[in-house]
C-alpha cells in the first residue's frame, strides 16, 4: 500500500511503531505502579499491607 | 416528593424572576454564538443545510451555563446541605430543580429556533410543526434531566465546575444526535422528510426514560456529603 | 494524591515512625506477591509469543498485507478496554451494595478505570494507524469506533471525578454513581451512533474489511486476547494495592499530624 505521505516509512513502520508504543507504554504503568508502591510500603507497617 | 419538586421549582424559577440571569446573561450569550457559527461557516447554503445542528449546539453550550447557575444558586448560601439537614427528599429536589432547568431551556430554545429562522433562513413549515414540538418537549426534558444530575455532581465546590462540561457533554450526544436529525425532519433541510423524524423521537424518548429512574436514584447519593 | 512523608518525630505515644519499617528489599516489592509474580512471567511470555507470532510466524492477509499485524494488537487492547470498563461497572456496584461498602471495591474500580484508559488510548492509536494503512482514514464514524472514543472520554471524566477529593467513602459513592450512570449513557450512545450512521451508506466501510482467519491468525489473536487479559490482571492488581496504601497513609498522615498538634500543645 502508498506510503503515508511522510517521505520514506513504509507500512512496517508503522506496524512497528503501534508494538512499540503499546509495549512502552505498559511497561512504562507497571514500572510506574512499582515504584509508587515500593515508596508508600516503606512508609507503612506491614498490618497496612494485607496481601503481603 | 412532587410537593417538594413543585416548591423548589417555583423557588428557582422565582429567583430567576428576580435576578434575570437567564435573560440579561445566558440568552445573549446563546445569541452570540448563534452568530459566530455564521461568521465560521461563512456560506448561507452551508448555514441553512446545518441551522438545526447550530441550534442544538447552542442550546448545548447555553445548558452549560444553565446548570451552574442553577447549583451556584444552591451553594453560595449551602442550601443544599441545609434541605438535606432538614430531611428534604432528594428526589424531589431533583425534578424541581430539573422542572426549573426545564422551563428555562424551553424559553431558551424558542429563542433560538427563532432565531434560525431569522439569521439562517430556516423555514418553519406546517406539517412539521407536531414533530417540531414533540422534539423540543423531549430533549429539553432529557437536557434538564441530566444537566440537574451532573449539575449537582460538579456543583460548587473548588474545581468542580470545571468538570462539568467534561462530564455533560459526552452524555448528552444522543440527544444532540436525536433532536438534530429530528428537526431537520420537522424543517425539511437536507432534503429530510417529517416521516424521518420519529425514530429520532423514539430515542429521545428511551433517553428521558432513562435519566428520569436512573437520575431520581442517583441524585440523593451524588449530592451527599 | 502526593504521599505524604512522614517525618522523623517522637510522637507522645507509642505509633511507630517512618523508621521502623523495613524497606522492601528484593525479594520483598512492595505490592507483589507470590502469585504477582507469576502472572507477571506469565504476561512476559504470552506477551513475547503475541510478538513471534505476531510479527513474524503469522501470515500476511490476503487484502490487507502487512497491515493486518496491527490488529493483533488491537483487538487485545480493545478486548481489555472493554473488560476494565466492565470491572469497574461491577465494582462500582458491589461498592454501593448495601453490605459491601468494603473500600477494596472503590479501589478496584479506580485501579480498573486507570488502566482501561491507557488500554483505550492504545486502542485508539492503534486502531487509528490501522484505519490509515487499511482504509487510508485515520478515523470512521462508525459506532464502534465512536463509542470507544467516547468510553475513552468517559473514563477520563470518571478520574476526574475520584480526584475531586474528600473521604474515602465520598470518593467512593460518588465515583459508583458516575460509573453506574456511563453504564447507561455508553450503550445509549453506541445506539444512537449506530442509527445515525446506519443512515449513510458509507457506514459499510467497517464491514468490507471483513479479515479471512486462517488458523495461525486466529491463533495471534488468541494469544493476544490472553496476553493482554493476563496484562490487565497484573496492572489493575498492583495498582489496586497501591491505592489501598495510599488511602492508609493518607488516613495515618492525618492521624500522625493530630498527634503531633496534640503532643505540641500538651493536651
Amino acid at each position: 500500500m502508498a506510503a503515508l505521505g511522510i517521505v520514506g516509512m513504509e507500512d512496517v513502520g508503522f506496524i512497528l511503531a503501534t508494538y512499540i508504543a503499546t509495549f512502552v507504554g505498559s511497561i512504562a504503568l507497571a514500572v510506574y505502579y512499582l515504584r509508587r508502591g515500593r515508596r508508600l510500603a516503606a512508609q507503612l507497617p506491614p498490618d497496612d499491607k494485607p496481601w503481603a | 416528593m412532587f410537593r417538594v419538586a413543585r416548591l423548589i421549582a417555583a423557588k428557582d424559577l422565582r429567583i430567576e424572576f428576580r435576578s434575570r440571569v437567564v435573560t440579561n446573561q445566558v440568552l445573549p450569550f446563546a445569541m452570540i454564538v448563534m452568530v459566530m457559527f455564521a461568521f465560521a461557516l461563512n456560506t448561507q447554503e452551508v448555514v441553512e443545510r446545518v441551522a438545526p445542528g447550530l441550534v442544538w449546539l447552542a442550546t448545548l453550550f447555553s445548558l452549560l451555563i444553565l446548570v451552574q447557575r442553577a447549583f451556584a444558586i444552591e451553594t453560595a448560601d449551602g442550601a443544599t446541605e441545609a434541605m438535606r439537614a432538614a430531611g428534604v427528599d432528594p428526589a424531589g429536589i431533583f425534578l424541581g430543580k430539573a422542572l426549573a432547568l426545564a422551563a428555562q431551556l424551553a424559553v431558551l430554545e424558542i429563542v433560538l429556533l427563532v432565531l434560525a429562522v431569522v439569521l439562517y433562513s430556516a423555514k418553519l413549515h406546517v406539517g412539521g410543526v407536531v414533530l417540531l414540538v414533540t422534539t423540543l418537549l423531549a430533549a429539553t426534558c432529557g437536557l434538564a434531566l441530566v444537566g440537574t444530575l451532573y449539575g449537582g455532581l460538579a456543583a460548587g465546590v473548588r474545581g468542580r465546575e470545571t468538570l462539568l462540561p467534561l462530564l455533560l457533554l459526552p452524555v448528552v450526544a444522543p440527544v444532540l444526535i436525536g433532536a438534530t436529525r429530528a428537526t431537520e425532519a420537522a424543517l425539511g433541510t437536507s432534503g429530510a422528510v417529517v416521516s424521518d423524524g420519529w425514530p429520532w423521537l423514539g430515542l429521545l424518548g428511551v433517553f428521558v426514560a432513562l435519566f428520569s429512574v436512573g437520575g431520581t436514584l442517583a441524585f440523593g447519593p451524588l449530592i451527599e456529603e | 494524591m502526593t504521599d505524604m512523608q512522614l517525618t522523623a518525630g517522637q510522637p507522645a505515644n507509642a505509633n511507630a515512625t517512618a523508621e521502623s519499617f523495613s524497606k522492601p528489599t528484593a525479594k520483598t516489592s512492595a505490592t507483589g506477591t507470590p502469585f504477582t509474580r507469576i502472572l507477571g512471567i506469565a504476561t512476559v511470555v504470552s506477551m513475547a509469543l503475541l510478538v513471534l507470532f505476531g510479527l513474524f510466524l503469522s501470515p500476511e492477509d490476503v487484502v490487507q498485507g502487512e497491515s493486518v499485524r496491527i490488529l493483533y494488537i488491537h483487538v487485545g487492547t480493545v478486548w481489555v478496554a472493554y473488560v476494565a470498563f466492565g470491572v469497574t461497572a461491577l465494582s462500582s456496584l458491589a461498592f454501593l451494595w448495601k453490605r459491601t461498602t468494603s473500600l477494596t471495591w472503590d479501589r478496584i474500580a479506580g485501579a480498573s478505570a486507570e488502566v482501561g484508559v491507557l488500554f483505550m488510548a492504545l486502542t485508539l492509536f492503534a486502531g487509528a494507524i490501522w484505519g490509515r494503512l487499511a482504509w487510508g482514514k485515520f478515523w470512521v464514524w462508525d459506532a464502534r469506533v465512536t463509542t470507544t472514543a467516547f468510553l475513552f472520554i468517559t473514563y477520563i471524566g470518571y478520574l476526574a471525578v475520584r480526584g475531586l477529593g474528600g473521604s474515602h467513602q465520598q470518593r467512593g459513592r460518588r465515583s459508583a454513581v458516575v460509573a453506574l450512570l456511563a453504564v447507561l449513557e455508553i450503550p445509549l450512545v453506541h445506539f444512537s451512533v449506530k442509527l445515525w450512521r446506519g443512515l449513510h451508506q458509507d457506514s459499510s466501510v467497517a464491514d468490507t474489511t471483513k479479515v479471512k482467519l486462517h488458523d495461525l491468525m486466529l491463533f495471534s489473536l488468541f494469544i493476544s486476547l490472553i496476553a493482554f487479559t493476563l496484562l490487565f490482571v497484573w496492572l489493575v492488581m498492583h495498582r489496586q494495592r497501591v491505592l489501598a496504601m495510599q488511602d492508609a497513609l493518607e488516613d495515618k498522615g492525618l492521624d500522625y499530624a493530630l498527634e503531633q498538634r496534640r503532643s505540641e500543645g500538651g493536651l
